[in-house]
C-alpha cells in the first residue's frame, strides 16, 4: 500500500511518504513521540512537529533546499507539489489551448472589462437575452417579404401597444438569426466565456489541484460531512478509499483523499467546446457553398454552376469543375403506397470525361466528394412517356401543381388532341378543386392527367370526369374518347442540394468535445481529510456537486473500516505509523 | 390484430397500476400508513415499468422500426423515461422522494397519449425517407430521456418554490416517518415521503417543523440539481446528435428550425440554471425559479412546436389531422 501510495504522491511528498517506512521511523525516539501524541491531543502536534523535523531531515538532500520545509509541513495550505506526472501535462496542454486564443486577446484589453465580462449575471443576462431573442426569431415569421410585415404588424395597431414593424424592420427580427442584434449578443457571450474561463475557472482548478492535510480535528469538523471512528486506523481508511477509487495521501497521523478531479475541468472544456463551435459556425458562414438543383433523368450538370458563394472568404476548389450525370432516379415505395425511400445514381466526370466516382444517393446516405456534399432532398416528375394510338412516344412536360399543406405532391399535364385550332388547345386552363378528403380533380379540362409520384397516373377525359388510373410500365392502354393512350414511363428529376461548408470539421470537433465534456461535468470532486486522534479516526470530506450521493458513499465506506480490537493490533498500527 | 390486442391490455395494465399507485400515495397521506402498501406501490411502479417496455417492444416488432415516430409513442416514450427515472434510484438503494413527481407525471403523459385527443395518431405510422436513420434512435431516445429528466428536475424546483413560499405545511406525525403534503398545482397532488426516522421528536414542534421543512428543502434542491444536471446531459446529446444527422439529411447541422430553435432555448435556460449554482447567492430559490421557467419551456419544445407543425420537425404532428 505505501508503495503505491509512494508512487502516486511524486517530489516532496514522495520524501515524506517513504519516510513511512524508513528505518529512521523505528527509533525509540521516535516511538516515545508518537505514543505522546496519542495521549495527549495537544502534543499530537508536537509530534507532528517531529515528524516534520524528520521529514526535514529527508528533505534537504533533495532539490529545495531553500525552503523552509517544517513550516510547510504544518501550515499545510502553503505550497503543494502536483499530483502526479499525468495530471501535469494533461493541465499543461489544456492551458495551452486555452491561453493561445485567450491571452494574445486579453492582455491588450484592460483588467476591468474582463473582470466585467466575467461577472456571473452578466453571463446570465446575456444567456437570458439570447434565448429571449430567439423565442421571438419563431414567434415572428422568418425571412418574408416587407409587405408581410406590414400587413401582419401594422402601425396604427401595435402589437402589445409598441410593436408593430416598425421595430421588427430597423432591429432585424424578420431575420433574427443573422440580424446584428442577435449577432452581437452572441459575440459578447462568447467573450464572457473567454473572460470567465480566463478569470474565474482556471484559477479555481489550481486552487482544486493544490491539496492539503488538514491536522486540526476543530477543522476538519466543520466541513459538510463529518464522522468520526473509534478504534481504527487512518491507514485502514486509506486502503478502503483507495479501493473506491479515490487517490490518497498520507503524511503520519494525517490522510488527504480525493476523487472525481476531472469534474473540476471538465467546465473549461464546456466553454472551450462552445468557443469552438460558434467559431466552426462562423467559418460556416464566411466560408461555404450553397447551391440546389432540380436534374431530369440522364441530364447532367456541372457542379461549380450550381453552387453559389454564402460568405466573403468563400474560395472555388478545383473540384467544381466536375460534372455530375443523373444516370436514374427512382423510389421506393411501401405496400401502402407511400414512399419509402428516393434514390438517386449519380456519376462524377473530372474534366476529362473521366468517371472520378459513383454512387446512388438517398435520403440520409449523401455523395462526398471533396468537400463537396450531395444530398437528395427533393424530387420531381418532369415528363410523361406516353404512346398516342400506338404511335409515340411521346414526351410530354409535366408541371407540379400547388398544394397547400400536406407533404404530397401532385402533378399535371394536359395532352392537346383533335383540333390544334379548337380554343380547348390554346388555353391551357387548368383550375384545381380541393375536396374534403384532399383528393384534388382537375375539371373542365381535356384529356388531362396528374400524377402523385411515379407509381399512378390518374386521367381524365375531356368533361373533367375520372377516366381510370394507371401504372407506369403497365403497358395497359386506356380509351379516352376514342383515342388509345398508352403511359409508357414517368420521368422523374432529382432534387439535389449541393454544398460544401469548411466549418463542419470545426464544429464537429467541438460537438465531440462539448458531449464529452458535459459528462465529465457530471462528475463530483470528493476530497476527503482524516486526522488520527488516539484511537479515534476523525474524517471530515466535502464535494461540490453529488451531495446527496456523498455521504451515502462515506457511510457505506467507513462501515467498511475495520475495528481494531487487541492491543497488540493496535501496536503494529502505530508501529508502521 | 394480435398486436393492438396486446397493446391494448400493456396500456390499460400500466395505466391502472399507476392509478394505484397513486392512489396509494393519497392513502399514505390521508389517513394512516398500511404497512405493506408503500412497498407494494413500489412494486407497482416495477410492473408499469415493465408493462411500458412490453407495449413498446411490441410496437418495435409489429411496426420494425423504432417507436419514435410519432407523438404518441414519443409520449409513451416519456412515460417509459419517467418509470426508468424511478427505477435508478430504487436499485441504487437511495431512499428519495423522486417517485412522488414520477408516477404522477408518467399517469399524466399516459393518459394524455392514450386519451380520445390523439386517437388517429395511435397507429404506428410509416417513417418518411428523412427519418430513416440510425441517428433516429440516438437522437429521440436521448431528447425524450433528457425531457424526462428536465422535468423531473424542475418539477422539484416547482415543489421547493410552493413548500418555500407556503405558509401553512401540513404535516403529519407517523411513528416512523412523517409526510409533508403539499397542495395541487398545475401538475397534480405531488407528495413527499421523508423516511427519516425523526430523532427530534421530543424537541419542541416548531423547531422541529422548521428543522424538517429545511431538510426537505435542501435535499429537494439536491436532488433537483442531480437530476437535471444528468437531463442536461442527455439534452447535450441529443441535439448534437440530431445536429449531425441534420447534416446528413437535411445538409445543413444547424437551419434555425422551431423545433431546434427550442430545443436551444431549454438548453441555455438549464445552462442558466447550472450557472446560478456556482454562486451562493443565487443558489437555492433562485435556480429553482429558473428551472421553474424552465418546466414552461420544455413543454413548448415538446409539444407545443409539434403542435404548430412547422418547420422541418414537423413528423408527428396535428396538422394532417386537422385540415
Amino acid at each position: 500500500m505505501l508503495i503505491t501510495m509512494a508512487s502516486m504522491s511524486p517530489s516532496k511528498t514522495q520524501g515524506q511518504t517513504l519516510l513511512l517506512r524508513s528505518p529512521l521511523l523505528h527509533s525509540s525516539n521516535f516511538k516515545t513521540h508518537v505514543f505522546a501524541f496519542l495521549t495527549n491531543n495537544k502534543r499530537s502536534q508536537s509530534a507532528s512537529l517531529k515528524i516534520g523535523v524528520v521529514s526535514k531531515l529527508k528533505t534537504i538532500t533533495q532539490k529545495e533546499k531553500e525552503t523552509p520545509i517544517s513550516r510547510k509541513i504544518i501550515l499545510s495550505e502553503g505550497k503543494v507539489p502536483t499530483l502526479s506526472e499525468k495530471e501535469e501535462v494533461s493541465t499543461k496542454s489544456q492551458k495551452k489551448t486555452e491561453e493561445i486564443p485567450v491571452m494574445g486577446l486579453l492582455k491588450k484589453m484592460p483588467r476591468k472589462i474582463i473582470t466585467a465580462l466575467a461577472n456571473l449575471p452578466l453571463a446570465i443576462g446575456e444567456m437570458s437575452t439570447i434565448a429571449a431573442l430567439m423565442a421571438i426569431g419563431t414567434a415572428i415569421d422568418q425571412g418574408e417579404a416587407p409587405d408581410y410585415y406590414f400587413q401582419m404588424y401594422p402601425e396604427d395597431s401595435p402589437l402589445y401597444g409598441i410593436f408593430s414593424w416598425r421595430w421588427i424592420l430597423s432591429l432585424g427580427f424578420d431575420h433574427m438569426f443573422s440580424s446584428p442584434v442577435f449577432l452581437g449578443m452572441l459575440i459578447l457571450l462568447a467573450a464572457s466565456l473567454m473572460a470567465c474561463t480566463y478569470t474565474t475557472q482556471i484559477p479555481l482548478v489550481k486552487v482544486a489541484r493544490r491539496w492539503s492535510f488538514l491536522n486540526s480535528a476543530e477543522v476538519i469538523k466543520k466541513q459538510e460531512f463529518t464522522d468520526s471512528l473509534p478504534k481504527a486506523s487512518v491507514q485502514d481508511l486509506g486502503v478502503i478509499l483507495m479501493g473506491a477509487g479515490y487517490e490518497v495521501f498520507l503524511k503520519g497521523p494525517s490522510l488527504y483523499a480525493f476523487k472525481g478531479l476531472a469534474g473540476r475541468f471538465a467546465p473549461i472544456g464546456v466553454h472551450i467546446a462552445m468557443l469552438l463551435i460558434m467559431v466552426g459556425g462562423t467559418l460556416s458562414a464566411s466560408g461555404s457553398f450553397r447551391g440546389s438543383v432540380t436534374v431530369p433523368q440522364g441530364l447532367n450538370f456541372v457542379m461549380g454552376d450550381v453552387l453559389a458563394p454564402n460568405g466573403f472568404i468563400s474560395n472555388p476548389t478545383k473540384a467544381f469543375n466536375t460534372e455530375v450525370h443523373v444516370n436514374k432516379f427512382s423510389m421506393d415505395y411501401y405496400d401502402s403506397g407511400e414512399v419509402s425511400q428516393y434514390h438517386t445514381d449519380l456519376s462524377l466526370y473530372d474534366l476529362n470525361g473521366k468517371e472520378v466516382m459513383r454512387k446512388t444517393i438517398s435520403v440520409n446516405d449523401p455523395l462526398r466528394y471533396e468537400g463537396i456534399t450531395i444530398y437528395q432532398t427533393d424530387w420531381s416528375i418532369s415528363a410523361l412517356q406516353i404512346l398516342k394510338d400506338n404511335e409515340g412516344p411521346f414526351n410530354i412536360a409535366m408541371a407540379p401543381l400547388k398544394l397547400n399543406g400536406g407533404d404530397k405532391k401532385l402533378f399535371g399535364t394536359f395532352l392537346p388532341v383533335g383540333d390544334t385550332d379548337s380554343p380547348n388547345v390554346k388555353g391551357m386552363y387548368v383550375s384545381v378543386f380541393y375536396l374534403l378528403h384532399h383528393f384534388p380533380i382537375l375539371a373542365y379540362e381535356p384529356r388531362s392527367m396528374l400524377a402523385r409520384d411515379l407509381q399512378s397516373i390518374v386521367l381524365y377525359d375531356l368533361e373533367g370526369k375520372f377516366a381510370g388510373v394507371r401504372r407506369p410500365n403497365s403497358k395497359i392502354p386506356i380509351d379516352i374518347d376514342g383515342i388509345k393512350i398508352t403511359i409508357v414511363d414517368a420521368i422523374g428529376s432529382s432534387g439535389l442540394d449541393l454544398k460544401t461548408d469548411p466549418g463542419v470539421p470545426v464544429v464537429y470537433a467541438g460537438f465531440g468535445a462539448l458531449m464529452l465534456t458535459t459528462c465529465i461535468s457530471y462528475l463530483s470532486h470528493s476530497q476527503i481529510w482524516a486526522l488520527q486522534d488516539g484511537t479515534t479516526v476523525i474524517i471530515g470530506g466535502k464535494t461540490n456537486r453529488a451531495k446527496i450521493e456523498f455521504p451515502e458513499e462515506m457511510d457505506r465506506l467507513l462501515d467498511q473500516v475495520p475495528e481494531i480490537v487487541n492491543s497488540s493490533s493496535l501496536q503494529k498500527s502505530f508501529d508502521s505509523l | 390484430m394480435i398486436f393492438f390486442t396486446l397493446e391494448h391490455i400493456l396500456t390499460h395494465i400500466s395505466f391502472s397500476i399507476i392509478s394505484i399507485v397513486i392512489t396509494i400515495y393519497l392513502m399514505t397521506l390521508l389517513v394512516h400508513e398500511i404497512v405493506g402498501l408503500a412497498d407494494s406501490s413500489e412494486k407497482g411502479m416495477l410492473v408499469t415499468f415493465f408493462c411500458i417496455t412490453g407495449l413498446l417492444v411490441t410496437r418495435w416488432i409489429f411496426s420494425g422500426h423504432l417507436p419514435l415516430s410519432n407523438l404518441y409513442e414519443s409520449f409513451m416514450f416519456l412515460s417509459w423515461s419517467f418509470s426508468i427515472i424511478q427505477m435508478v434510484p430504487y436499485f441504487s438503494n437511495h431512499k428519495n422522494n423522486l417517485s412522488a413527481i414520477t408516477a404522477p407525471s408518467a399517469i399524466f403523459t399516459q393518459g394524455f397519449a392514450t386519451s380520445g385527443l390523439l386517437t388517429e395518431m395511435h397507429q404506428s405510422t410509416i417513417l418518411v425517407p428523412a427519418l430513416q436513420s440510425q441517428w433516429l434512435m440516438m437522437h429521440v431516445s436521448m431528447m425524450i430521456l433528457s425531457y424526462a429528466a428536465l422535468l423531473c428536475g424542475s418539477l422539484l424546483s416547482v415543489a421547493l418554490l410552493v413548500i418555500t413560499f407556503r405558509k401553512n405545511i401540513n404535516i403529519f406525525y407517523k411513528s416512523t416517518n412523517f409526510l409533508i403534503g403539499i397542495g395541487t398545482f398545475s401538475f397534480g397532488e405531488i407528495l413527499y415521503v421523508n423516511e427519516r426516522i425523526n430523532f427530534l421528536q421530543n424537541t419542541s414542534f416548531l423547531l422541529f417543523r422548521n428543522y424538517h421543512r429545511h431538510q426537505l428543502i435542501q435535499q429537494l434542491d439536491r436532488w433537483s440539481y442531480r437530476v437535471i444536471s444528468l437531463g442536461f446531459i442527455f439534452l447535450t446529446i441529443g441535439i448534437l446528435s440530431g445536429a449531425v444527422w441534420a447534416n446528413e439529411a437535411w445538409g445543413s447541422y444547424w437551419s434555425w428550425d422551431p423545433k431546434e430553435t427550442w430545443a436551444f432555448i431549454t438548453w441555455t435556460i438549464f445552462a442558466i440554471y447550472l450557472h446560478t449554482r456556482t454562486n451562493k447567492n443565487l443558489q437555492g430559490t433562485n435556480s429553482a425559479i429558473v428551472a421553474s421557467i424552465g418546466f414552461l419551456i420544455i413543454w413548448v419544445c415538446y409539444f407545443g412546436v409539434n403542435l404548430l407543425g412547422v418547420g422541418l420537425h414537423s413528423y408527428g404532428s396535428f396538422t394532417l389531422t386537422s385540415n
